[in-house]
């Protein structure tokens, strides 16, 4: 099992793996503080 | 979200699994501006084109993330005529997290998208019904409220 999200740094990756995979794109907007 | 939320193995393997997750910055452009972002964290599933389908603003808790992307996920099928899909997620929603923040949205959409699929009116009924029962005074029974004078 994965220990952490997997995740996609650039929209165009993400969306190209979402076209492939049929999925959605869960897209987080953060603020580090 | 990073101290409480994403650390969830449930959430972990929730997100790995179901959608693409992408992190980007608040300040990251052209997106901040093309999605107008205002405040974070700022939540938006998106269909595989990048049109947006759902967003939620502000900490979401584990308990309710799962539920909020179910939904997410729902909406982008039924902005695009696969109730099939749409209903396979809210059904999923409704069993696994039935008193969730997203439950009276998706109890609305679920007769939405049955009546969508049918023409049959009934499930528009059933989902005022239920919803006054489960949840009355909600925004979505409010929503919902014509539907009771349906045969």
């Amino acid at each position: 099992m994965d220990m952490k999200i997997q995740w996609e740094t650039n929209m165009d990756k993400a969306l190209a793996r979402a076209k492939a995979e049929n999925k959605p794109v869960f897209l987080d907007f953060f603020h580090a503080l | 979200m990073d101290a409480v939320t994403y650390p969830q193995h449930e959430v972990i393997e929730f997100v790995n699994q179901a959608v693409i997750p992408l992190r980007v910055a608040y300040n990251t452009e052209p997106l901040a501006t093309n999605f107008n972002l205002k405040w974070t964290p700022t939540l938006i599933v998106l269909d595989p084109d990048g049109k947006e389908h759902n967003r939620t603003v502000g900490f979401i808790s584990p308990e309710q993330l799962i539920p909020s992307l179910l939904l997410g996920i729902a909406k982008v099928h039924f902005d695009r005529d696969m109730f099939s899909e749409a209903l396979a997620n809210l059904e999923t929603l409704l069993l696994k997290y039935p008193k969730s923040d997203a439950a009276p949205e998706a109890i609305f959409f679920r007769g939405v998208v049955k009546y969508k699929a049918t023409h049959d009116a009934k499930p528009l009924k059933q989902a005022y019904e239920l919803l006054d029962a489960n949840f009355p005074g909600a925004e979505w029974t409010k929503r919902a409220y014509p539907y009771r004078l349906l045969p």
